[in-house]
This record gives C-alpha cells, structure tokens and sequence, in this order.
C-alpha cells in the first residue's frame, strides 16, 4: 500500500512538473543559478574512469552545478533507476537502453527534448537517422550517445592457421557454413570450433531475418516471422552443430550475454557475434588479435544489419533542473572535450565532427571499431520498428528454446514453433 | 497503566526490533500482500486486478511449475543429504579429539562463505568443462561433462554446494550431542549393545528434537535459496531451466519483467507452502521426535 501511494504521488507531481517546467526552464536558462544534477548509468570501471573525468571537466566549468552520479552493472540497473522512478525519486540524468526508451517514454518517465534543440543540445550534425533512432511517437527523448551495430568477429591467426579465408562483408550464410567447415577441415586444436552458436542471439535472428525481408516485429507490434521461419533458423544450426562447426551446446551454455563469457573470449570458437561497442571489452579479454566485419548476407536479399544507438541520455520528466541537465548531456555527446573523454566506450559518436575531433587520440582497436561502422553504414538498412512491451522476455525465450533445441530436446521445427508460441503470448500478455 | 510502567524498560529494549518489526517487515509485507492482487509495473499505478495473478499461476504458467519441480527436487535433495552429512562431521568431531575449536572453525567456514557471490563464482569454475572436477575425474580417464551448463547434471551441483555447507547444522548436531548424557553409552557398552545399535537405539532418539529444528530450519533455508542459482545461470535460471530456482523466478518476474502484482502473488504462494512444509514437520513429531520429560 505504501507502493500505491508513492506511484500516485509520482504521478502527480511528474504532472505538475510537465506542466510548470518548461515555464521554469525559460527563466532559469538565462539566470544559471545553481543547479543540482543526480545522475545514473551502468557500466564497468573503464566506464567509470571515463565518465567521471568527463563530469570532473564539466564541473570545472560550470562551478554552479553540483553533480552526484551513481553507477552500476547492467543487471542491477534496470531494477534500481525503476524502483527510484516508482519511488518518486528518480534522477535527472538517466542513461537509457533503445528497448526501454520506449517504456519510459509512453508512461511519462522520460520528457522530451525537442524544446532543448538549438539552445542547449546542439544536435544538428547528428544526421536524422540518429535522431530519429532516438525519438519516440515523433519526438526526441534522449541525446544519441554512440552509434552501434551488430559484428562478427573473428581471431585471424586460427584462421590462417587452418588455412581457411575467414567470412568478410560479402559473405552469404551459406558462405559461412562452408567457411566453417572449411576451418575444421584444417583445425589442429580440437578444444576450438569454427564458430560460436549464433542461434540463440536475438539480434543476429534478427539480422537474418531482414536479409530476407522479414523482421522480428512488426510496427503494430505483433511478430513479424512464423513458425517456419524460425524453424529454418535453428535448423540452420542444427546444421552447423551437426558440422561440428559450432560450438557444443554445453560450451554455449556457459554465454551469459557478456564479453568475458563469450565462446571466442574463452578461447573456445574462432567466430563470435557481438555488439561493436563490446569488440575493444573483448579485445582487452583475449591474447591474440581480434578483426570485426560485417554479418553474414543474403545472395541478391536486403541488407540485416542496421546502425542503432548504443545508448541514449534522457532526462527525467521529474527532474527540476533539466535545462542544467541537457547543457551537461550535449557536453558529454556534442562537444569535443566532454565527447573525447568518453571515447568509444559507449559507441561510435554520430556527430562527424566529434569522430573526427577524437579520432587523433584513438587506439589501433577503437581504429577498428570506427572502420567496421564506417565500412558497413553503406550496406545497412533501415532501423526496425521499435519493439513491443514484452520483447526483452522474448529475447530470454529465444535463449532457452535455442538450448532446448541445441541440446535436442525438441527438433529445430518444434523449437521455431514453440518460439513463435511462447513470443506470441507473452506479447499478448504484455500489450 | 501499570503494566506498561512496569514492563516499559522492556519495551524499550525492544523498540529497535520492535520498530524495525511495523516498520521493515510487517508494513511491506502487507504492502506486497495487497500488491499480489494487481498489475503493478513500477512506473504506473496498481491496478487491481483480484485474483487474477494467483488464477494464471495454476491455469496457464508453465514456468511455474517448471520452477516449483526444481525447487522440490532441490528441497528433497540437498535437505537430508546435508543433515545426514552434518551429523556425522558432529558425530567425528564429538569424540573429543584435539584442537577441536580449530576443527569446528575449519568446518564451519564454508557456511559463512556459503551465500557470498565468490563461493558460487568458485563453483562455477571447479564444475565448468575444464575446470577442477573434471580435471580430476580426467586422472582416472573419464571425460566429464560441462555440469553447470548440462540441463542434466546443473541442478546436482547445486546440490552438492548445498551440501558442503552443513556447519551451522552440524554445530548445532555437535551442542545436541554434548546433551546425551555418556553413562548412557556406559551402560549400554556393558549390556553388549553394539555402536551402531547405540546410534540407532540412543544418539538418534535423544537427539530428535535437534534433528527436527535443523529440519525445519534447512527446508525453509532451502526453499529459499537463490545466491547460487542466480550467479551460476547468470540470473537466467538456464540452461532450460534447469536451475530456475522458485525464487528466482519470482525475482525474474519482479525486477526482470516488473511485473511486481504477479511477482508479489508468488511469494504469498511461497509463504504458504513453507507454512504447508513446517506444518507438516510439526504434525509429524509425535511420530519420531522424543521430548526429554
């Protein structure tokens, strides 16, 4: 009951302050009083590093703003920043994930930007797609922090080594089933396989299920595959697994959507599918030299991979000094000095200029991470539709199913049905 | 009026554990009592919703029951192995032997370690492919499987883990023993009854009213378990649900899904069938627990 009386009580004052603010936010954009900033994110200690020396600079020059920030690991993030928003104490500045920009933004928890536009974020260079990547129903609810997109990467020395090519941007799927046998043709050690099981991976799902002009919802919300899709997917795998191309379903097992439990970081496979933003986190995990290129494509079939935002920074609707807040978000994304401390940690920054500004000081590595988004934006596709309330349960399902089917406990058509089963009801549950 | 001047200076003392009692313990769990009748997601307002939440548990969640048989399988499993397990560390180290104190710590050890994120990272690397246990398995030639990334196997090492904590039982098992009177013993080794008519015949009646605590005490600790299950399936509960603890599938639908109405009606089904469990043990103690009077 308590609860109750906290939701309410947010409820009303996120009302009030949606309706006063902007009144406030005129006045107080040109008096600059003091303003006080919390702030919340997720990440690691290289993050850490990074964010703080940003906010440390910010600070320096803007004296008046006194800053709190509190991170944490991904995990726990989502629980907390939802537990402090129900609790009427969210904080002013919210790094947001693209699947859940969507959720706080409907239910009012985030505000929108545009009224910021040209005064404090300075956005222009950003380009549209970057923009709308971050907008909700037409408007803009969060300050693109990195673009990011889907990658293969491969460890080049087991590759020569087998004397196999490795796949690059033009390889088809049916390529890279043949690539990955090719390599355990010429493979001498027996503890590596070719490739790491893609099938439980959402987004490379995803990704071929566009090169053949489906997606995995549609704009109204419902699935966008049938059953027999998804049947041919892990039936793809089974293939593979069969092969003995990819790695056993107990070593695949052990992935828990992080770089140190990835297949390739654990010196078990030859290929593995990341974000771009995890290739320098993989990298720093490994002793030989990791290359990024594109997913497998479609003969004559659509481009998969899209460009995404890594992530975005928002602004709570209960936040009293979001003017403040927003001058320290375009310090972070839009200018040179905020956005070089950041580096590519978050992702590839949109704006040209910053990717030129910071590209002096980058490493061989976040070299790498630049070329793959700048060598596949010509071949990428549009962003999908946003994604309905309930797909981050349907990703857990795709995990469980992919093991059901990799450990044979239903055939790769059973398990495509039962996806497309289990997704359709959780979507009807949530909507 | 009285009473409370006379008892006042007791209630002071209480008040700490008093307040934290209203304020900590009772007020949320009325609080998430009512919350278990609706759809509450964080960010809106509850909305009641009756008995909806606790009808879908039997009618249409697979993953309920899916959770509930690896709960039961656990409780049943690891339960009286690690009784049977302390009592017999208690039984050794009742014999007087020296530097008890020291052996007692030793033992002890793993059940302060035993909930901390580190021991079940530990696990997870002795029990991985190539980790210790099948490197040693490996001397006497046999290859063993990934365990805690098998549906088949993943559960047992919960198990055993489980298992290796038996020091707060077998503590307790050990002050127990120190209970039975030894001309007992005496009296039975003239007679010429045999030790292990002993054990059957003295240490184990005598000692019932202890069994029966640690029952109870580790069948609620068990069924609550989730540390482990959380860190070694990376809070999936996987591979196919195979460690998808009852609990922590409840923190799933919590703070994973928020869907904290529903997430609310599962621990009340949790409550009562702890409540149903206990019962059940208190109901049965006529049959086998001897009271010294």
């Amino acid at each position: 009951m308590n609860m109750s009386h906290f939701g309410r009580r947010r409820f009303i004052g996120a009302g009030l302050a949606a309706m006063t603010l902007p009144l406030l936010a005129g006045t107080r954009a040109s008096a600059q009083d003091a303003a006080n900033i919390r702030m919340i994110w997720w990440g690691g200690d290289e993050r850490a590093r990074r964010t703080n020396a940003a906010i440390d600079l910010f600070k320096k020059a803007n004296p008046q703003t006194a800053i709190q920030a509190e991170f944490m690991g991904w995990d726990d993030y989502w629980a907390r920043l939802a537990t402090q928003v129900a609790g009427g104490n969210a904080p002013d500045f919210i790094q947001m994930d693209y699947r859940y920009m969507f959720e706080y933004a409907r239910r009012g928890a985030i505000r929108p930007l545009d009224e910021y536009l040209g005064n404090q974020l300075k956005l222009e260079d950003f380009g549209k797609v970057n923009l709308d990547s971050c907008s909700v129903d037409g408007k803009l609810y969060g300050g693109n922090v990195g673009v990011n997109a889907f990658a293969l990467v491969f460890d080049a020395k087991a590759w020569g080594e087998a004397g196999a090519t490795p796949p690059d941007l033009k390889t088809t799927w049916d390529g890279f089933a043949e690539k990955c046998a090719a390599f355990m043709k010429g493979n001498k050690n027996k503890r590596v396989s070719a490739t790491a099981d893609g099938s439980g991976q959402e987004t490379l799902f995803e990704i071929w299920l566009r090169t053949q002009g489906k997606a995995l919802y549609n704009p109204d919300g419902t699935l966008a595959y049938d059953a027999a899709d998804a049947g041919r997917w892990f039936a793809y795998w089974a293939e593979m697994r069969k092969a003995g191309s990819c790695v056993a379903a107990d070593v695949q097992a052990l992935h828990k959507q992080s770089p140190e439990t990835t297949p390739i970081v654990n010196g078990r496979s030859a290929i593995d599918f990341v974000h771009s933003n995890q290739f320098e986190g993989c990298q720093k995990l490994v002793q030989f030299e990791l290359t990024a290129t594109g997913t497998p494509v479609q003969d004559g079939g659509k481009p998969g991979q899209y460009l995404k935002p890594s992530q975005l920074f928002a602004i709570s609707a209960a936040s009293k000094n979001p003017a403040a807040t927003a001058r320290l978000i375009n310090f972070l994304i839009a200018e040179p000095e905020g956005a070089k401390l950041l580096g590519l940690d978050r992702g590839v920054p949109a704006s040209p200029a910053i990717r030129d500004a910071i590209a002096a000081d980058l490493n061989p590595n976040a070299r790498k991470v630049v070329d793959l988004i700048s060598s596949i934006t010509p071949l990428v596709g549009a962003l999908p539709p946003a994604p309905p309330r309930g797909a981050g349960e349907i990703n857990e399902v795709q995990i469980r199913i992919s093991q059901e089917a990799a450990f044979e406990a239903v055939t790769p058509e059973q398990a495509g049905a039962n996806l497309v089963d289990e997704a359709t009801a959780i979507l009807k549950r949530a909507g | 009026m009285g009473a409370i001047r006379r008892n006042g200076a007791g209630y002071m003392f209480l008040a700490p554990w008093l307040i934290g009692f209203f304020c900590l313990t009772l007020g949320p769990a009325l609080a998430s009592l009512y919350l278990s009748f609706t759809r509450f997601d964080l960010l809106n307002a509850p909305e009641f919703i009756g008995a909806q939440n606790y009808v879908r548990m039997v009618t249409a969640d697979p993953k309920f029951l899916a959770s509930m048989k690896v709960t039961l399988i656990y409780v049943v499993l690891s339960v009286p192995l690690k009784l049977a397990f302390a009592l017999a560390v208690a039984m050794v180290l009742n014999r007087g032997m020296r530097g008890l104190p020291i052996y007692r710590a030793i033992f002890y050890l793993p059940s302060l370690l035993g909930t901390s994120v580190a021991i079940a990272v530990l696990w997870r690397q002795l029990f991985a492919a190539d980790g210790m246990v099948n490197g040693i398995l490996a001397q006497f030639g046999i290859i063993g499987p990934s365990w805690i990334s098998n549906p088949n196997y993943s559960i047992y090492t919960l198990v055993v883990l489980s298992v290796w904590q038996f020091g707060s039982p077998m503590i307790i098992f050990l002050a127990g023993l120190r209970q039975i009177p030894t001309d007992m013993y005496e009296a039975a080794s003239l007679d010429g009854a045999s030790p292990s008519r002993q054990f059957w015949r003295i240490t184990l009646p005598l000692l019932s009213p202890v069994i029966f605590f640690n029952l109870v005490i580790q069948v609620i600790e068990a069924f609550k378990a989730f540390t482990p299950a959380f860190v070694i399936s990376g809070g999936s509960g996987g591979p196919i649900n195979s460690t998808l603890f009852y609990t922590l599938y409840l923190y799933q639908e919590g703070f994973s899904y928020f869907r904290m109405g529903y997430a609310s009606a599962l621990a009340w089904v949790l409550v009562a069938i702890i409540a149903v469990f206990t019962a059940i043990s208190f109901l049965t103690t006529k049959y086998w627990v001897h009271y010294d009077d």
